[in-house]
């Protein structure tokens, strides 16, 4: 298994609750709720190892003490069933002699807070509320179980670090703020991968306003490592959201394969041809950015108030801001063509070629799009094109209903359902997620 | 071979969806001729509800065209695995595609896996399964039925995907997946009426360095019997999950928009009767762009069962 690397992204997780991380430096922390955790132990150790937080020292803060922590590599499985360490035995029928006091625990918030100090083992302190509740012993099993679930949830001291993976992400960005990945919920970004058809053979293409980079990076990785597939991947702003991408640290032959292109630059030149003065002239450009630079601020919004978009900046391909500056000093010296430049040119190779498949998540109206994008697909491919509400794929449907250029159109959503299934105790989740967002799927005709 | 890669163009021997309309597809082999009962040789002609197609007519048709039938047309596509899991020939009950969907997903399966499979049924998963792994990956797909099994394997090297599969006849929740697959697998999904039994072979199959299982059952006691192994043999992230995928219905509806406010007024003799009659039809229809859900839809398709194998747990 891979070892963690400085300039890594990392999963951290602490029993259920995951977050992406940054490993950027030695001195880096991660914070977990109150839970401030120094990274430089992780270093060259294999992903999924597990790491015990041991407090390192604890400073009053507005909502309580803010802990700092080293972590220590768990070597031997130190990891057991809460209730085969306390050795718990008895428990009550039902809970007619338990009544809600607020006498039930003996030990004061203080007192608490000062074991939590005193022993680094959540086990210890669980056992230590155990002893001085008086009611646990008379609850039902299945209550003890929920009440020591409950406690080791707040005082667990063992966190995992993972390899980012698209399962990995699309949780956490789904949980995270939704809004930042357009609302696409796992069910839905699975039908995408599998209705557009992406795999090692292919050459795709995608429009997409801003996903944290999870649809390229869930469409790349689909086409996989050491493959023939390419992907276009038209973005509306200057830079185009790569965190995900990032993330899944893939080769960098794959990598390659992936081509961020700005959809006004690139439709540009795609009609209008490599014209020299285009490439020179500094109106032209201006231009070109003026249409991106709206579409920017449409979207920017969500973006600023990322809360990684520091990291995405310094980690991103120079942004095509600095990129037009150095254009300008670039051409006077009359070197040779930049990075955005190049990949128009494979793009626009691509688009000559056509595609294998048109995905779309668009915060725009999608028709326009569409439209301008539909002619590049090659005759009976798959089209899928995302959208949080049904109204506006209900006007696409229609459009292209009439117009007889894609057959086999649809417009499905899921409800998606969790369950919790243990002996006696199976039902489904108390919460469900209500939006999968709607896909609208059909096939290209000649 | 026609699921192979994407081509332009149908080729002798490819199969071909041929579609009529969203409730009537075919999957049809382009071949020119075919053998018929009697043992003779006859032209390969597909009869539908709009008339008859001469197959070799549709050979070097480029894919997406429309092409003639008798009485009326169709559309001719290349099949993938979402066309084929709604054309294939049933051998089994089939997963379908939002299910399958979030196996893949779940089961990270990519070009360059290995995934165990069991059973093989209509072999509807495994031609997603083989979608998403090849060209360098491989699928061992098992079913204990030897006629399934023979099939499917003649139906993957017709389509051009016997490269990267192998199709066992083997009871696995007796016999397991063979020794050759321990430690071999980044991914185990089970389709089987009592996941229990092989969930420990799946432990064994499944690499060192850990690994992703599912097993999907229609009822919840068969997901309870699974997870209750899963979690003595120390897999981890255990969930459960359904998928139902919705329709939606998109219809323009024209309302008649009726006037009842002359009816506050007195009918006033003087008046022109035509008049009267004139405003008791409706004046004014609005058109709406309507969306519905479908009469009858799924229900239930099955629970999806998936845990993590972590990595470097014994296996002795």
């Amino acid at each position: 298994m891979a070892s963690i690397q400085l300039g890594d992204y990392i999963v951290i997780q602490r029993q259920k609750y995951t977050k992406l991380q940054k490993f950027g430096s030695l001195d880096a922390t991660a914070t977990l709720g109150k839970e401030h955790l120094e990274l430089k132990s992780l270093l060259d150790q294999p992903y999924g190892s597990t790491f015990k937080m041991c407090v390192k020292e604890s400073k009053v803060g507005k909502r309580g003490a803010q802990r700092q922590h080293r972590l220590e590599l768990c070597t031997e499985n130190e990891l057991r069933s809460i209730r085969d360490v306390l050795n718990i035995s008895s428990s009550g029928a039902d809970n007619r002699d338990i009544s809600d006091n607020g006498e039930a625990q003996a030990l004061k918030s203080a007192d608490i807070e000062q074991l939590r100090e005193a022993c680094n083992e959540s086990s210890k302190i669980i056992e230590k509320l155990v002893e001085n509740s008086k009611t646990f012993h008379t609850r039902t099993e299945y209550s003890q179980d929920k009440y020591l679930l409950k406690k080791e949830k707040k005082y667990f001291e063992f966190v995992q670090i993972r390899q980012p993976s698209i399962r990995l992400m699309a949780d956490i960005f789904h949980r995270q703020d939704a809004d930042k990945i357009m609302g696409i919920r796992v069910d839905t970004l699975s039908q995408i991968i599998s209705y557009s058809g992406v795999s090692g053979f292919g050459s795709y293409l995608l429009y997409e306003s801003g996903t944290n980079g999870l649809l390229p990076a869930a469409m790349l990785n689909s086409m996989g490592a050491g493959t023939e597939a390419t992907l276009v991947h038209m973005h509306p702003g200057n830079v185009p959201q790569k965190q995900a991408l990032l993330a899944l640290k893939l080769p960098l032959e794959q990598q390659q394969r992936c081509i961020s292109v700005n959809l006004y630059s690139v439709l540009r030149e795609f009609y209008q041809g490599d014209r020299p003065e285009a490439k020179t002239e500094a109106p032209t450009e201006v231009e070109t950015a003026a249409p991106t630079k709206e579409a920017a601020e449409l979207v920017t919004p969500t973006d600023d108030s990322d809360t990684n978009t520091e990291e995405q900046s310094d980690n991103i391909e120079p942004s095509s801001k600095k990129v037009k500056l150095d254009e300008s000093s670039n051409s006077t010296n009359k070197s040779g063509p930049l990075h955005w430049q190049l990949e128009n040119k494979r793009a626009v190779a691509l688009m000559n070629a056509k595609f294998d498949n048109l995905v779309m998540a668009a915060k725009e109206h999608p028709s326009n799009i569409l439209q301008a994008l539909l002619p590049l697909v090659k005759p009976s491919r798959p089209i899928v094109i995302f959208s949080t509400c049904k109204e506006l794929l209900q006007e696409i449907y229609m459009e292209l209903k009439t117009s007889g250029k894609v057959t086999n159109l649809h417009v499905t959503s899921n409800w998606m359902r969790m369950y919790q299934i243990l002996p006696n105790r199976s039902h489904p989740e108390v919460n469900m997620s209500g939006n999968s967002g709607y896909l609208l799927t059909g096939y290209t005709l000649k | 071979m026609s699921f192979l890669k994407p081509k332009t163009h149908i080729e002798q021997g490819d199969i071909v969806i041929l579609y009529l309309s969203v409730n009537s597809m075919h999957a049809i082999e382009a071949v020119p001729t075919i053998v018929n009962k009697k043992g003779e040789t006859i032209a390969n002609i597909f009869q539908t509800p709009y008339g008859s197609l001469k197959v070799q007519s549709i050979i070097g048709v480029e894919y997406g065209s429309r092409v003639e039938l008798s009485k009326g047309w169709a559309h001719v596509l290349q099949p993938n695995p979402e066309l084929w899991t709604q054309t294939l020939p049933h051998r089994t009950q089939i997963i379908y595609t939002p299910d399958i969907s979030m196996i893949l997903h779940q089961l990270e399966v990519r070009p360059g896996a290995v995934i165990v499979e069991s059973g093989t049924g209509s072999g509807s998963l495994s031609h997603y399964f083989l979608r998403a792994l090849k060209p360098t990956g491989r699928l061992h797909t098992f079913d204990f039925h030897e006629a399934r099994a023979d099939q499917a394997r003649d139906e993957f090297k017709r389509h051009g995907l016997g490269d990267f599969v192998t199709v066992y006849h083997r009871d696995v929740c007796n016999l397991g997946f063979t020794s050759e697959l321990d430690g071999a697998a980044d991914a185990v999904f089970l389709d089987l009426p009592a996941p229990d039994l092989a969930v420990p072979h799946a432990f064994k199959a499944l690499k060192l360095s850990g690994g992703r299982f599912c097993s999907f059952s229609p009822c919840i006691e068969q997901s309870q019997r699974c997870i209750n192994v899963l979690t003595k043999l120390g897999f981890n992230e255990i969930c459960s999950m359904e998928v139902l995928q919705q329709e939606s219905v998109i219809k323009t509806r024209s309302l008649p928009v009726i006037d009842l406010e002359f009816l506050k007024a007195p009918k006033s003799t003087e008046r022109n009767p035509n008049d009267d009659i004139k405003s008791k039809e409706p004046k004014e229809l609005k058109k709406y762009l309507t969306s519905s859900n479908p009469q009858v839809l799924p229900g239930h398709t099955g629970f999806l069962t998936f845990a993590t194998l972590p990595p470097n747990i014994p296996k002795a």
